[in-house]
């Protein structure tokens, strides 16, 4: 029996540290916290792909993870494959000011941002525990 | 005039998508913040008609990671004009046997490499800017 898998779909925004926080939370879960649980894909290729893509999340119960409460990565889901498992929104869950500054690029972050990186990270190990021990 | 759009890809999988998003980062906050910015692609994409009013009709260059081209995709159907598309996959191979690191952090090289990138891509947005 294949082992289950969790899909994290990171939104990887371009324009706010939540994206860039989102992304390096993604990473860290699927490199340190939970290797071989937890599946990602490219969210452009997901929204531009073709069915293999669209089939992510149907193959995997998906936790979107937002930088921002405009929730790119839930949309993308709800829309192309009309399921969500649960969602992480980094504006709700750390200090909004913080998330939607435009520190961005991975030269400017400080020791501060991988720390609110790492809360995100145990979230998402959270909701993956969570969804594992439902199956 | 409004300003040159400059879309990263970041994708998530491989080294080659953290490159785009430190590439157009670079332009946008360092080598042409006057005359560039970026915008969230997974905005543009999944937002409703004022998130896709960010490009719609405004000159764009897209920067992928890989032949799949999601920025380019993505952007043309949102109505951008795209001026120029890059990929950092190529700009590995003009700098074969490199490592430029992981999809989580890039290396020193990584860094040189994407900082060469950025030059070229911030020289086409001032191309873009100057017609
Ligand atoms: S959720 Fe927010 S930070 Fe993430 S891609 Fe969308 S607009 Fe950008
Ligand atoms: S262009 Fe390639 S690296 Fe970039 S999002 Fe698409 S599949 Fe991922």
């Amino acid at each position: 029996m294949t082992e289950t898998q969790v899909g994290v779909l990171s939104c990887s925004g371009e324009e706010f540290l939540g994206g860039t926080l989102v992304r390096l939370a993604t990473r860290k879960v699927m490199e340190e916290l939970r290797p071989g649980k937890v599946v990602t894909l490219c969210l452009p290729l997901y929204i531009a792909g073709g069915e293999e893509e669209r089939e992510f999340a149907k193959n995997y119960p998906v936790i979107a993870v937002d930088g921002c409460d405009k929730c790119c990565a839930k949309v993308a889901t709800l829309k192309y494959s009309g399921e969500v498992h649960d969602t992480i929104v980094l504006t709700e869950l750390l200090d909004r000011n913080v998330i939607l500054s435009k520190i961005v690029s991975a030269r400017e972050l400080r020791p501060e941002h991988y720390a609110m990186a790492d809360i995100v990270a145990s979230e998402i190990c959270k909701k993956v525990d969570e969804i594992l021990a439902e199956q | 005039m409004s300003k040159v759009k400059v879309i990263a890809c970041s994708g998530i999988g491989k080294v080659y998508g953290l490159m785009t998003r430190e590439a157009v980062l670079e332009v946008t906050n360092h080598l042409a913040p006057e005359v560039s910015e970026t915008v969230c692609l997974a905005h543009i994409v999944t937002g409703d008609a004022a998130a896709r009013a960010k490009v719609e009709g405004c000159d764009c260059i897209t920067v992928d990671g890989c032949p799949a081209l999601c920025s380019a995709k993505s952007v043309e159907s949102a109505g951008g004009i795209i001026k120029a598309r890059f990929r950092s996959i190529d700009e590995m191979r003009t700098h074969r046997g490199g490592d430029a690191g992981t999809a989580t952090a890039l290396s020193e090289d990584g860094w040189k490499i994407v900082d060469e990138f950025a030059e070229k891509i911030a020289a086409k947005v001032m191309e873009s800017v100057s017609q």
